[in-house]
């Protein structure tokens, strides 16, 4: 084995991601070459001493309401899509009966019909769109206070 | 939580609507998920609620997600963008910096910020801190937060011979750096 080879392995054999074989082979090696020898004892060093260095402890309650923050958070993304498709059809809706005169005229030219519809229902989804961004930045946002 | 159901079939139970499943993903990640957001956020509070934000998008984009592949490596990415958007977007409006800079992976700004005391500790600490961002995250990803050499080829996206290599050449220069601290001693 030579020494490059030695190197990749030695992470290997530190991380525990060598094969038996593998180890067997390195071992050789280390035991026929004094450089990549003196290499390894100190990459052990340092694996020790980074091991040793612990995070700061948390409450043991730290834990308590983990799942449910996260299992609540699953379903008011799903409450958020429903509401937005409520919002949009209801908006749309809306529109239309404010401007059933000229949708229902068949004096209006079919292109602007459709023209005028596309630009409501743009608005629209932009607007619900824009609310929910709001609501949902204020809802999780501590930092809005700060001013910009 | 029963230890024996696997990732896979984790997933794809949420996948077929079981939400309830998702418990045995994040049961299984949600420590390494707050340290690691804790390295980039240096607050507990903020790692706390980032780590759960990830679990959740995390949920939303499972469909997304290979199951051949490692799932913390997958989640990885995801914690990473939030934590470095979160990052950024605190500094612009605390205005502590003129301009954006971009998050990394890092240990705090003293050694106690995150650490128990201890002084060789320190030292390493300090050596960590004098490494560039890519020697940095190598070493942080796999002594500070148990990824397997499988999930950090997959989270950084090179072969694990590159991952061996990287992680050789940046352990070599922080002990290098702890080197001439001993001699600056």
């Amino acid at each position: 084995m030579k020494c490059d080879e030695a190197r990749l392995l030695m992470m290997g054999y530190l991380d525990n991601e060598l094969t038996e074989d593998e180890i067997k082979a390195l071992q050789e090696h280390l035991d026929s070459c004094a450089k990549c020898r003196a290499e390894w004892e100190s990459f052990k060093e340092l694996k020790k001493e980074t091991s040793e260095m612990k995070f700061k402890p948390f409450p043991e309650m730290f834990w308590d309401d983990y799942w449910e923050n996260v299992y609540n958070r699953i379903e008011r993304g799903i409450g958020w899509i429903l509401f937005s498709l409520g919002a949009i059809i209801l908006l749309a809706f809306g529109a239309y009966e404010l401007l059933e005169d000229f949708f229902l005229n068949p004096k209006e030219p079919m292109i602007e019909k459709i023209g005028v519809g596309l630009l409501i229902l743009g608005l629209i989804v932009i607007f619900v769109s824009v609310l929910r961004e709001k609501l949902m930045i204020r809802k999780v946002d501590k930092y809005r206070r700060v001013l910009r | 939580m029963d230890a024996k159901i696997s990732d896979k079939e984790a997933i794809d139970a949420c996948l077929n609507g079981n939400k309830e499943m998702y418990r045995y993903i994040m049961e299984r990640y949600k420590e390494r998920a707050y340290y690691l957001a804790l390295m980039f956020t240096k607050n507990s509070e903020d790692a706390l609620d980032l780590s759960q934000e990830a679990f959740y998008r995390a949920y939303r984009s499972l469909k997304d997600y290979d199951t051949s592949r490692p799932f913390y490596s997958w989640f990885y990415r995801i914690l990473k963008n939030l934590c470095i958007n979160f990052t950024n977007r605190h500094k612009r409006l605390v205005r502590m910096d003129d301009y954006v800079q971009t998050a990394t992976l890092d240990l705090g700004e003293k050694p106690d910020e995150l650490f128990e005391q201890n002084e060789r500790s320190a030292i390493v600490w300090r050596g960590l801190k004098k490494l560039d961002d890519k020697d940095r995250e190598i070493i942080l990803m796999k002594d500070f937060n148990d990824f397997s050499y499988q999930e950090m080829a997959d989270a950084l996206g090179i072969p694990i011979g590159s991952v061996m290599s990287r992680l050789y050449y940046a352990r070599k220069r922080l002990l290098k750096i702890l080197q001439n601290f001993k001699g600056d001693l």
